[in-house]
């Protein structure tokens, strides 16, 4: 890998330095960061492992009986598993829109948030709060205050309008569920660009602005750019953790056809009902490679996260 | 118009640009926290009032406070919960800081080879549905004798942040100018030194956001809590959650329970994000 | 800037140190909880002398009052600590599973459905409570009304306590039905609710309330009573009582459904694809809809002191089409697991949980009164005074479903598995039952045609073979 070649050169050990320094040099690099992998490394993989023991087998725990060895039984199933297909595409649908609508709004809303205004710190905090409830309660919340047919509060406000009352959660399940989780992944999405927005040099805008350069110029050729890794990191980290979204689903339509996504059609299988282990560890192996092999793709061909400018 | 550092208000036209974006700002705001002011308003109302026609007046009542506060004994109290996701919470984000900032730095400011791998391996330890991980770490917190203790939490949060954490923190710390590390370097400053003078400064509002989302993660978290902990160590998820029922109308009380439990995460939001408007920081340094 | 950016710091530090003294000042003034790590109970406050247990409940109302009342009725008497852990149906079930499955011994005592209890025994997996329950004069076992205690056995040994139970039965607004024209017949059947439901919907009140939201105890308890009764099965049985064919596909239950999603189209409640107890009851109880078949633990709360329909109620029996009766039948009941460290003194907090003293104490001493007792348990519950004046709408008519619940033979066709009523005694029916009944309620949505539920359904259904 050429990483390699570009990696020696910076933090050179200063002329003069003697072999021995060379040869810890690499050492000394890792060593702040072996704490943090040791760490992970212990607490995931040890799971991750055990997870594969099992989709080997077919261990059911109720009725109970003995957990044999199937080697890739589970897996030879999963292609011809319908509802298994179904809930991936429903993950893919609910986390792609999510991820979108959140960054674009979250965006939006750090360069409204930025500039100086009475009582900035409060809109702030107003506008995390949704990000701080619980998704069991906001789940809850929306399903019978906000979007209930007789009782919730946005069909009183279509009815003053003069339009029917419409029932969005049975109607529109996976719409339902994708309106709350941008609700609280907005505040996410924004906090980290307004993270990033700070570590913009401020000289450099006021050089713009010396220069004559318009609003709308600076922002698309300095600002866009400067954000554009905050908006990939926010991309990467809100896809992780919005296709892991399970709560919502579980609390709002309580699954079907249109709005099971794979956490929850896994959950069905396992501690929901099913007591497949084996079968559901299968499910879950599958789900692993498919995202390595999209992050892979993401993070190293179509993202610039993981391009290095070294150290300059 | 996009300006960080703050806006020095020059001209009379910005001075009402930025007035009127104020006030927009101001809708949005009050607009996405509709929701939630909704549920508060239903904390204070008769169970009765909250699963009707929307009201926006009624007779308010602390009832449904004392209801889900009352600490009977044998049942998880606030208190109880509160102390447990306390200690959680704190020893986790720290742990998990004092991990990642030296990750961090490893992987941004004096990169070790393969430095794309590891990031990527620390993001891949999130893929696997915690649905299904939970089975494994089941059996392994039985077989250690953890379960229904607050060091099982403590442990899987650190270890569900610290991906989180590795990355945010590298993004921000690859922000830090270059001369500044070299110049500390060449005043002898080791890692330590650097990260004092230099780097944590510096990077204070990336540090902030990462602190806030860790703790707000972690506050929330409720099924490793409720899988594991179900009996004894509760955080207060499962304490808002006790309140669910499903032979009669809950929804007030769990406002309030919802309200008493996210009021520590709310006054995190509100800390931290007075560390954002740090952009002044940033521009003082040349 | 470095001067500044330290004394920042500084500040900021300075500023979480105190947040997090006034936090840890907030918590430790006044906790007396210690953080136990023994699974199997928590050290916990000083009176422990009688020992210690740690039960694991759901959350309704009934068990809130025996939580809060255990320390001075129980705690105080025989210095037995009883540390509650209150979950949420769903999660209770699967952490009970898991553990007593899977050999764990978080729990002494554990609340388990009517439909998990026969699983469990045969699985060997609970304490026999027979001897204990015999033993026990002051249980008085006999007491137990006959149906439920078998729901609760397997071949004459009872595996678990019932604590309250609940059969379903037809809740009508008096008054409303009078004004229409129309009466209620005291033993309906579903033609006759119907036609009843079709008569008094108007715009501004639906006439009937039937769940809709998916899941097995959901829509699932619901529909498959209207299934029993119309003659349709989930599975055929073999001569051994295992699952023999998904029966999904044959025209009973294509008819059962078709009568159920079309009674709710026509005459339903709002929003039925996410209708379960809870909004049926906020329906009825603000005068949205005229009727409501659910549990009859529903009476007490239209009946409370402050429901706006107290007293306008009529009670008629499960309806029926071609069975004689078609109530269901569930009961949360306290279990032992098998690996139970001390089974005595778990023993001696059950027999007081569900015995008949604690039924007679609870009654003033509960905040919602003699009418809000845990229900359905026992006869002699039905012959305390202060019950019969409080429940007097309801008691007769509760009482009258529950010892007629077809427990043995709810439909017309033998089933698998062990016995029960609104769902089919087989571990997998909670996963067959929560996957097809979201496939019904896709239908009741309008998202979804019925031939391609019931064709989804049996794919599902026959996964189970026999």
């Amino acid at each position: 890998m050429q990483v390699d070649t570009v990696q020696q050169e910076p933090g050179a050990a200063p002329a003069g330095a003697s072999r021995r320094d060379e040869l810890h040099r690499p050492w000394r690099r890792r060593f702040p960061l072996l704490p943090a992998l040791v760490f992970t490394v212990l607490l995931t993989q040890i799971p991750f492992l055990m997870n594969i023991w099992y989709s080997l087998t077919d261990w059911t725990i109720v009725p109970p009986a003995p957990r044999t060895f199937i080697g890739l039984d589970n897996y030879g199933d999963l292609p011809d598993d319908q509802f298994f297909r179904d809930a991936a595409w429903v993950t893919v649908v609910m986390t792609v829109t999510a991820v979108i609508a959140s960054l674009v709004l979250g965006t939006l809303l750090a360069l409204l948030l930025d500039r100086k205004f009475f009582g900035q710190g409060v809109a702030r905090t107003l506008l995390i709060t949704p990000f701080l409830i619980m998704p069991v309660v906001a789940g809850l919340v929306w399903k019978n205050q906000m979007f209930s047919g007789l009782y919730g509060v946005v069909n009183w406000v279509t009815a003053r309008l003069g339009m029917d009352s419409i029932e969005f959660v049975s109607r529109y399940p996976l719409a339902s569920i994708v309106v709350v989780l941008v609700w609280q992944w907005t505040p996410f999405m924004m906090l980290i660009m307004l993270a990033g927005l700070q570590s913009q040099p401020a000289e450099v805008l006021e050089a713009a602005k010396v220069d004559g350069a318009s609003a709308v110029g600076t922002f698309r050729q300095l600002t866009l750019p400067h954000l554009r890794p905050y908006m990939e990191l926010g991309t990467l980290l809100g896809t992780i953790y919005l296709i892991q979204v399970f709560d919502h689903v579980a609390v709002m339509t309580g699954g079907g056809p249109d709005s099971t996504n794979i956490p929850y059609f896994v959950y069905q299988r396992s501690i929901g009902g099913g007591w497949e282990f084996g079968k559901a560890s299968a499910y879950s192996i599958v789900v692993v490679v498919a995202s390595i092999v999209v992050a892979t793709v993401a993070l190293r061909v179509l993202s610039r996260l993981l391009q290095g400018e070294e150290i300059a | 118009m996009a300006g960080s550092a703050g806006a020095r208000l020059g001209v009379g036209e910005r001075r009402s640009v930025n007035a009127v974006m104020g006030v927009v700002a101001w809708l949005i705001a009050v607009l996405f926290f509709f929701p939630v002011f909704w549920m508060i308003l239903s904390s204070f109302k008769e169970e009765q009032d909250a699963n009707t026609s929307p009201k926006l007046f009624f007779s308010p009542t602390l009832d449904r406070y004392s209801d889900v506060t009352e600490s009977t004994t044998g049942l998880l109290s606030f208190r109880e919960a509160f102390f447990n996701s306390f200690w959680v919470v704190m020893v986790s984000t720290v742990v998990v800081l004092l991990l990642a900032i030296p990750a961090a730095y490893a992987l941004a400011i004096r990169p070790v080879p393969k430095w794309r791998d590891v990031l990527f391996f620390f993001i891949s330890t999130k893929f696997l549905p915690v649905v299904a991980s939970i089975l494994p770490l089941w059996i392994l917190a039985r077989d250690f004798d953890l379960l229904n203790t607050r060091l099982v939490l403590m442990i899987l949060y650190t270890g569900m942040n610290l991906p989180l954490a590795v990355w945010m923190l590298r993004s921000f710390f690859r922000e830090i100018p270059r001369e500044l590390i070299e110049a500390a370097e060449i005043d002898g400053a080791g890692l330590r030194g650097q990260l004092a003078s230099v780097i944590l400064p510096i990077a204070v509002p990336g540090i902030a956001a990462t602190a806030l989302l860790c703790v707000i993660f972690a506050w929330n978290e409720y099924f490793y809590a409720v899988q594991l902990n179900p009996a004894d160590g509760s955080t207060i998820p499962i304490w808002v959650t006790t309140n669910i029922s499903t032979r009669g109308d809950f929804l007030a009380k769990l406002s309030a329970a919802s309200v008493l439990a996210s009021v520590p995460v709310v006054l995190a939001g509100w800390l931290a994000q007075k560390r954002m408007i740090r952009g002044l920081a940033m521009g003082a340094i040349k | 800037m470095t001067a500044t950016s330290q004394s920042t710091w500084r500040r900021r530090a300075v500023r979480v140190l105190a947040v997090a003294a006034v936090g840890l000042a907030a918590v430790a003034c006044g906790d007396d909880d210690d953080d136990g790590a023994e699974p199997g109970g928590s050290g916990e406050a000083p009176s422990g002398e009688g020992g210690e247990i740690t039960v694991a409940i759901v959350g309704n109302p009934q068990m809130e009052d025996i939580s809060a009342l255990t320390p001075d009725l129980f705690t105080a008497e025989t210095g037995i600590d009883v540390n509650y852990s209150v979950l949420e149906e769903g999660t209770l079930r699967e952490i009970v599973t898991r553990d007593i499955g899977g050999g764990g011994e978080q729990f002494d005592v554990v609340m388990i459905g009517m439909y998990e209890a026969p699983q469990f025994g045969e699985n060997g997996w609970l304490t026999d409570l027979t001897p204990y329950a015999e033993d026990d004069t002051s249980y008085q076992v006999d007491d137990l009304i006959p149906t439920v205690r078998e729901g609760l056995s397997v071949e004459g040994k009872l595996y678990a306590s019932p604590f309250y139970a609940e059969s379903s039965f037809l809740m009508y607004r008096t008054d409303v039905l009078e004004a229409a024209g129309v009466t209620m017949p005291d033993n309906p059947t579903w033609d006759e609710v119907a036609e009843i439901a079709r008569a008094v919907d108007s715009d501004q009140m639906a006439g009937i309330c039937l769940r809709g939201k998916p899941g097995w105890g959901d829509l699932g308890a619901s529909f498959t009573t209207v299934l029993n009764t119309f003659g349709g099965t989930w599975w055929s049985a073999n001569e051994d009582d295992t699952v023999a064919e998904a029966q999904v596909n044959q025209p009973e239950f294509k008819e059962a459904l078709q009568f159920y999603v079309g009674l709710i189209n026509d005459a339903g409640e709002d929003d039925a694809a996410n209708a379960s107890f809870n909004e049926c009851l906020a329906q009825y109880r603000d005068g949205k809809v005229a009727m409501w078949y659910d549990a009859t633990v529903a009476a007490g709360l239209l009946e409370a002191n402050d429901s706006p329909v107290k007293g306008l109620n009529g009670y008629a029996t499960a309806p029926v089409k071609e069975t004689d009766a078609s109530g269901w039948l569930w009961s949360w009941a306290l279990a032992i697991p098998q690996n139970s460290p001390d089974p005595d003194t778990a023993w001696q907090y059950i027999s007081w949980a569900t015995g008949p003293d604690y039924i007679k104490a609870a009654g003033s001493q509960i905040s919602g009164g003699w009418a809000a007792i845990p229900p359905g348990t026992r006869a002699s519950t039905y012959e305390i005074p202060e019950y019969q004046e409080a429940a007097g709408a309801f008691a007769d008519a509760t009482l009258e479903a529950m010892e007629a619940a077809p427990i043995d033979n709810p439909g017309t066709t033998p089933r698998p598995g062990v016995p029960g009523v609104q769902y089919v005694g087989i571990p997998e029916f909670q996963d067959v039952g929560n996957r097809c009944t979201e496939q019904f309620s896709s239908v009741i949505a309008g998202g979804a045609s019925i031939d391609a539920a019931l064709s989804a359904c049996q794919d599902i259904a026959s996964e189970v073979a026999g």
